[in-house]
Parts: C-alpha cells; structure tokens; sequence
C-alpha cells in the first residue's frame, strides 16, 4: 500500500443518485413482497400443503442468498483477503436481510411445521419404528428451539459485522482501525458458529422432510449452494450497477474475473459434492437411502434431475472456463442469473417432491410436478421483500466500505 | 491504533514475505550452502534414517519369502495396518500440491518459501503410500495384473471396483506431483549449474536443467507451463483422497459408508500433510539457518490451515455421530457406540484428541507462533492421522455382521518394523534432497522479495532514496 497513491472514487460513484431507480428498490420490493405474499397466503385455502413446501422452497433460496452475504463477509475477514472489499458492501447489504428473512421463517416454525413435516403427527410416529427411533431429535419442541436458535444466530452475525462494517464509514481513523480488528476478530468464531448453524437448519428444515432419508453431505449440499450463489449474487449485482452509472473505477474487470474465478471453482466443488452424494448411495444400494434418489428420478422429476444434472456442471463449468468470459461484466450477468435460477430450481427439487410422492403414493399416479400460481406468488412474495431489503441496506450507506484500512489494495488489484 | 499493532498481521499493508532486508545474492547463498557443504548433523540423520530403511529392507525380505501372515491379519480384519499405512502416506502426499497449484492460483506468495520441500516431501509420502498396496496384493511381481493390459489369458481388472480407480489416481498424482516439482526445479538446477565447482556437479544439474539461459523467452514458457500444471494438478488434490475415500464409503458397511466421506478424507489429508511439513520444515529452518525465508508468519499461516482442517475432520466426525443416531438405525449406531466405547476406545480418543482437540491451541497467537509449540503438535497431528486411519479400518471390521467372527486385531512385530521402515525410506529420500537441491524455490522466492518491488527505494514522494 501506500506507493501507488491510492485513487478516491467519487461520490456519485458509490452512493446512489436521489430519485434513481435502484432507490426505489425498497419501494418496487415492498410492494411486490406484500402482494405476493398476500396472493399466497390467500392461496393458502385451495391446498394447505402445497403453500407450506412452496413457501419453504421460498425462504430456502433467499436464505441460501443472505447466508450467501454472510458466507462471504466473514471469509474475507478470516483470510484477510484484499481483491474482495470493493464488493464486500454489496455482500453485506444481502446479509443484512437476514434478520427480516428470519422473520418470514417463522410461520413455518409456528403454523406450517404440520403440514410439512410428518414426524410432528404423533400417531404416524407411533406407528413406524424407524420414526419412533428418531423421536428424541425429531421432537417439535427441541425443534423450534432449534430453528430459533439458528434465527437468533444468523441474525446476531449479520447485525453485528454491518453494524460494525457501516459504521465505521464515518469514524475517526483510529476507530476505523479498531472496527477493522473487530470484524478481524469475531470472524474465526463467526466461521464456526455459521458451519453448525446452517448445517443444523438444513437437516430441520429440509433433509427431515423426509424423515427416513438421511446423509452425512447434506449439509454441505446446502453450504455448496450458498458459496456459488454468494459469488454469483455479487457479480451480477455489481454488474448491474456498473449499468447504471456506479462503481466504474471501482469494481473492474479484475474483480470481475475473480467472481468468475470463484464461481467457476464452487461450480465444480458443487458437482463434486453433488455427485459423490448420489454415487455413494447409488453404488451402495441400501433402500433406505436410495428412496430418495429414486423418487427424484420418477415421473417428470427426472426431468427436473437431469436439468439439474446439466445445468449446475457442465452448462456452467464451460462457459466460464476461457478468460474473457470470466473478464466481462456482460457475459458474468448471464451466468450469474443462471446460477442463481438454477439455485431457485435446486431448492425446488430438494423440497418439493417429498409432497408430490406423497400424492404419488396416495393416488397410485405417477410422480408429476405441479407448479401453481402459489409457488411463484411465494417466491415473489419472498423474494420482494428481500430486495426491499437489500435495497433499503443499498441506498443507506457507500456502496463500499470506505475507510476499510485495505481499501486501496482492493481498488489497484490486479490478476497477473 | 498502537493497540492494534501486530507486526505478523497489520490491519493495513502486508507484512514482507522475506526478513533482514537480504539481497538476492544472500538468499541464493543461504540456501546453496547445505548443498555445497554437507553438515555433521546431516550426515547423523543420513545413517539413522539408512539404518531404519534397513529395517524395511528386512521386513519385505521375510515378507516375500514367508507371506502376509507374518502380520496380524485375521479373518475379519483382513485390512490391517499395510491399508492404514497406505491411507496415512497418500494423505500426508497432500500438502505438497496444496501448497504448490491450490494456493498458487489463490496467490498466496508466502508459499514460495515452503513449496519445494513441500513438494518434496508428498512425492516421497506417496512413494511409501504405493509400497503398501504392493505388498499387500501378496504377489508384487504381478502387479502389472491391475493395469488393463490386453493379454492372452483374458483377464482384466475389475472396474467397478475403486481400489482400481487408486492405481488410476494415485498414479496420475504421482506422476502431475513429480512433473510439478521438476518443472519448478528447472531455473534453480541452472543456478546450482551455474555455482557448480566440479565438472560432475556441472553435468550433473546442467544436464537436468534443460539447458535453461533465464531468457525472458524461457520465463514466459516457464510461467505458462506452471499456470496449466497448478490447474491440472488442483482437482487432483481433491481427487486422489476422494477416490481413496471410496474404497471404504461404497461399501455396505457401517462406519465406512457414509455419504461425507469424500470432503472429510480430503481435509483430513490437507490436515496431515501440513502437520508433516511443520514437522519436517520447523527443525530444517533452523539448522539450515532459513528464519529469514522460512517466517514465524509462514509458520502461523500453517498453523491456522491445520486448525481450519482440523476443525471440517472434527466436523466430519461429528456429523458421522450425529447422523448414525439420527439414522435411527441400530447398525449404524453400534458401530459408532463401539468405536468410541468399544473394543479401541482407546485409538478413537487418541484420534480426538490429537485431531481435534490438540489443534485447538492454535487460537493462541502465542501457539501459532512459537515453532517448539507447532513442532510438539504436529507430531501429535501425525499420530491422530494414523489413529484416525486405523480407527476406520479395524473398528468398523473387527465386529463385522457375523458376531461368532468377531475378532481382536493386535499388529505383530513386522507390521510395526514395517511401519518405521517405511519412515526409514521417506527419510532416506528427504535427505538426500536436502543434500542435493536446493530446499526453497530461489527464483519463486526472489519475485516476492521487497527488492523485487519496482518501486523499491521510492517512498512514494517521487524521489529516490539511498
């Protein structure tokens, strides 16, 4: 640092213009948010069931994007990475959603639990051994303390490193300094307390969907999703608002190419995850574990699969292997978006055939996919409000962290 | 701001990568200088370290002529200690091309310093790693059997079966490890060429150094030829433990199977190489008298990625725990109830605390940093990944699904001289690096250096001092 003479990005550059549209984004979320919600909600009378895994489906991809804010935010500090502060804002704009998000989740916790999760009907219990044998963890109320507890976790991380992030955009130096070292500080912990607390959520929330099913990857399966999602948050959002006239000078190329970089490599770490998932169970062949494989290869879910299959690997893993894909902000928006869809269609496929199997299984039919208005009133109805959230956290403060005592290296990085 | 002073760890700036202000000529002096000289203590470690491959010279002698019931195999248990060996190498023959392609395409410059031996010393683990295998087979001399050569008898591996894929994987990292190593070697062989006082010496490295002149036509090269080696080599670092996770995980049987086991065998591996290069680099740097290249930052920045593995194995553990109870499934608890309160109590806590408890003092700054602290733990690394090793093979087989089989496995003598030879060997083969080339990567080290800055000298006030 120091030789260079770092160059002070403008004003214009890394605050939002009054009257811009990206300022309007809490408004356009909002209400978009409350109407699809609204919508959904109302929806909730034609099939119970059905709102519940959509909603679910809902708050685990927007989640899996905030978590994504935090994932990143606490890794920068841990590694004492440089590239990264110019983006590190817009990371923390997507955690600071969390605490909001945490609040949309708990109407699974307090009125949905029944109509998702089997193991919560005492007398379905009582008749399978398998269930009867897991009643001490998969117990409704040691699993609402659960669920809260990782509300409470998540919520705390993020407030504390925004607060402590934004708030030392006006500090003294010395302050500044101090902010620094405490964000340095808390993130080893942070680290440990977000791998429990998001591998813990997705056994509650997801894996025991289906009860009998279990495997020791899962976690990681929803971790792996987070980590490519976060970067891919990033790089599309940055690119958007170099469209718009901000951050030019300040997230370059560079930058750019090494979102690329981690998207790429996360890309290949999923299918790595992924695929040693399904070949472990596959090759073994144990009923109890293949079941959920097998029901996600019936009827129109291999559709799903095999879309899945393709499009998280090879689609990707492709497009962003040459150098000038990964170095342009235009090409980045295109993958990016499909990353984070394909995030969207994961989370569906984790979900939601546990309920079609049970249609399934009832009616005698073959596995079928059924997408209703609920499911993107759902998705829309989450999905606003995050943005009205992101967006209020956008327009509040810089775009970047100005007075990171690294800041300088992050805006003269260069790849060589 | 004074209270936040930490000169290994500024909030600002980065700490430089060499110490003492050195020139380029100090460092290549530095490091030539075991080469050129062979010290007595060199020579002390030379003979011990023969002596011990000795000692595996004599166990394979008898093995071969005797057969693998001179060990403790036994019916269940018929993978003993040759498997935990094999699993121990491969994994601590993962630091070396972590270091030298995962953290290089991170642009971690301070790997500049540790890479060479780093390197070094995982083609010598997986060179022992394959030993193992071999003589387990029973029949060395045809072990050109699990190769798929078209042959008149008709007979081919098995495919579907993952101790083939092992050939497969571990004989492309041996072989992407050794082309890494040697093609890094390349400009400082031309630099011992070039200091070379003998005419043997002369030939000797110039012969291996390509005929390298360090013309920028050969940078260029040179630069290109590594960025595609790290690439290549990177997924390599995840698949060589994968694969060796297989072995066990697409069995049927409880304690092996468990869908987690590819990323846990892959950190653990991380995590035993590193303790394997503390143990090897903290006594070097100081008798090679390399403080100023090999850092006390170099040493901490080890010792966080061994708490960091050493924290995603202690996870892994606890996810296996968490999900045969959760499981519900009487089998699957068994196994874990008698791993930790069974028969090998004892090796399962020995692996705990050495894996994940002993690491844990690397949230001390003073730990981090003090290299007797690093070297005591990471012998205590090296053992919990042995344990963790045996803890896998024997626990899970011993009581397998017939219990009028159940047996007690107890290693003889020549499974414990087979053991200590094959360190025997691996030391054998560092010393003889450590004699004949040079053990930190000069010109990688040399373009991380502050005097390697262009703006070196230039306060940033537009003059130039001194």
């Amino acid at each position: 640092m120091g030789s260079h003479g770092a160059i002070e990005p403008s004003k214009d550059q890394i605050w939002l213009k009054e009257g811009s549209l990206w300022r309007k984004l809490p408004l356009i979320g909002g209400v978009l948010g409350l109407a699809g919600l609204a919508g959904a909600f109302s929806q909730m009378g034609a099939d119970k069931q059905h709102f519940w895994y959509s909603y679910l489906t809902a708050l685990a991809v927007f989640l899996c994007f905030a978590l994504g804010g935090l994932f990143f935010t606490i890794i920068q500090h841990v590694t004492r990475a440089g590239w990264s502060i110019v983006v590190r804002r817009l990371a923390e704009n997507a955690m600071i959603t969390l605490p909001v998000l945490c609040v949309l989740a708990l109407p699974v916790v307090f009125m949905g639990s029944h109509e998702l999760y089997e193991w919560t009907h005492a007398e379905v219990v009582a008749n399978d051994p398998m269930l009867s044998a897991k009643k001490g963890y998969l117990d409704e109320g040691f699993w609402t303390i659960r669920m809260i507890a990782y509300f409470v976790i998540w919520s705390f991380l993020a407030i504390r490193f925004y607060s402590l992030s934004t708030s030392q955009d006006d500090a003294a130096p010395d302050a500044a300094i101090s902010k620094a070292h405490s964000m340095r500080w808390l993130s080893a912990p942070a680290v440990l307390l977000f791998a429990l607390s998001m591998t813990f959520f997705a056994f509650d929330a997801m894996m025991s969907l289906d009860p009998h099913w279990f495997s020791t990857m899962f976690g990681v399966y929803y971790f792996v999703g987070i980590a490519v999602s976060a970067h891919a948050f990033l790089a599309l959002v940055s690119a958007l608002l170099r469209r718009s006239g901000y951050l030019n000078g300040v997230v370059t190329a560079e930058h750019d190419h090494d979102l690329g970089k981690m998207m790429f490599g996360f890309t290949v770490f999923y299918s790595y995850i992924a695929f040693s998932q399904y070949f472990l169970i596959w090759y073994a062949n144990i009923p109890e574990e293949t079941r959920w494989f097998a029901y996600r290869i019936e009827g129109d879910f291999l559709y799903l699969t095999a879309l899945l299959a393709i499009g998280r690997f090879p689609l990707p893993f492709f497009y962003l292997l040459p150098r000038a894909i990964k170095r342009s902000s235009g090409a980045l928006i295109l993958m990016a978006s499909w990353i984070l869809i394909m995030e969207v269609i994961d989370m569906f496929w984790v979900v939601q055939p546990v309920l079609a199997h049970h249609h399934a299984k009832e009616s005698g039919a073959a596995m079928a996919i059924h997408v209703g208005a609920v499911d993107f009133l759902c998705l829309l109805g989450v999905g606003g409000i995050f943005l009205a959230a992101f967006g209020w956290a956008l327009g509040r403060k810089a775009m970047i962290p100005v007075k990171d005592p690294r800041i300088a290296e992050s805006l003269a990085h260069e790849n060589f | 701001m004074a209270a936040f002073k930490d000169e290994l760890d500024p909030i600002s700036g980065r700490k430089v990568l060499v110490e003492n202000n050195l020139t380029f000529a100090q460092v290549t002096d530095a490091v030539a200088a075991p080469i050129e000289a062979p010290s007595a203590r060199w020579w002390a470690f030379f003979l011990v370290s023969v002596s011990m491959l000795g000692v595996l010279v004599v166990s394979l002698g008898w093995l071969f002529w005797e057969g693998v019931g001179i060990w403790g195999l036994n019916n269940p248990v018929a993978w003993g200690w040759a498997i935990v060996n094999f699993v121990f190498w491969v994994g601590i023959g993962h630091a070396g091309t972590l270091i030298s392609a995962v953290l290089f395409l991170f642009r971690q410059k301070w790997r500049t310093s540790i890479n060479r031996a780093s390197e070094a010393m995982t083609i010598f683990a997986v060179i022992c790693a394959l030993l193992f295998p071999t003589v387990h087979a029973g029949r060395p001399w045809v072990l050109y059997w699990t190769l798929p050569l078209p042959n008149q008898m008709g007979m081919w591996p098995n495919f579907r079966s993952p101790l083939l894929w092992d050939v497969f994987a571990v004989s492309t990292y041996f072989t992407v490890s050794l082309l890494f190593w040697y093609v890094g070697l390349i400009p400082d062989l031309a630099t011992m060429r070039d200091r070379a006082k003998s005419t043997v010496r002369r030939v000797a490295y110039g012969a291996f150094a390509l005929g390298w002149r360090g013309s920028t036509r050969h940078w260029l090269h040179y630069e290109k030829a590594y960025l595609i080696l790290a690439g290549i080599a990177t997924p390599l670092v995840l698949s060589v433990h994968t694969i060796v996770s297989f072995d066990f995980a697409v069995s049927q049987l409880p304690g092996w199977h468990t869908t987690i086991f590819p990323p846990y065998f892959v950190a653990g591996a991380i995590f035993s190489g590193f303790g394997m290069v503390l143990t090897l680099l903290v006594p070097l740097r100081k008798w090679f008298r390399l403080e100023a290249l090999i850092t006390i930052k170099h040493l901490e920045n080890m010792a966080k990625i061994i708490l960091v593995t050493g924290m995603m194995v202690g996870y892994a553990y606890g996810m296996e725990f968490f999900i045969a109870w959760y499981s519900g499934n009487p089998y699957e608890q068994y196994a874990f109830a008698n791993r930790a309160f069974g028969d090998y109590w004892w090796a399962y806590w020995t692996m705990v605390s050495c894996n994940v408890i002993s690491p844990q003092l690397f949230w001390f700054k003073a730990v981090r940093r003090s290299p007797l602290a690093l070297f005591i733990i990471s012998i205590f690394v090296n053992i919990g990944m042995w344990f963790e090793r045996f803890v896998i093979t024997v626990t899970s087989l011993h009581h397998d699904f017939l219990p009028s089989s159940w047996d007690y496995y107890s290693p003889t003598i020549w499974d414990v001289s087979t053991l200590i030879g094959s360190f025997g060997l691996f030391f054998t083969l560092f010393c003889l690096f450590v004699r004949f080339l040079p053990v930190i990567a000069l010109a990688e080290v040399k373009s991380v250096m502050p005097i390697a800055d262009p703006h070196y000298g230039d306060h940033g006030d537009g003059h130039h001092h001194e």
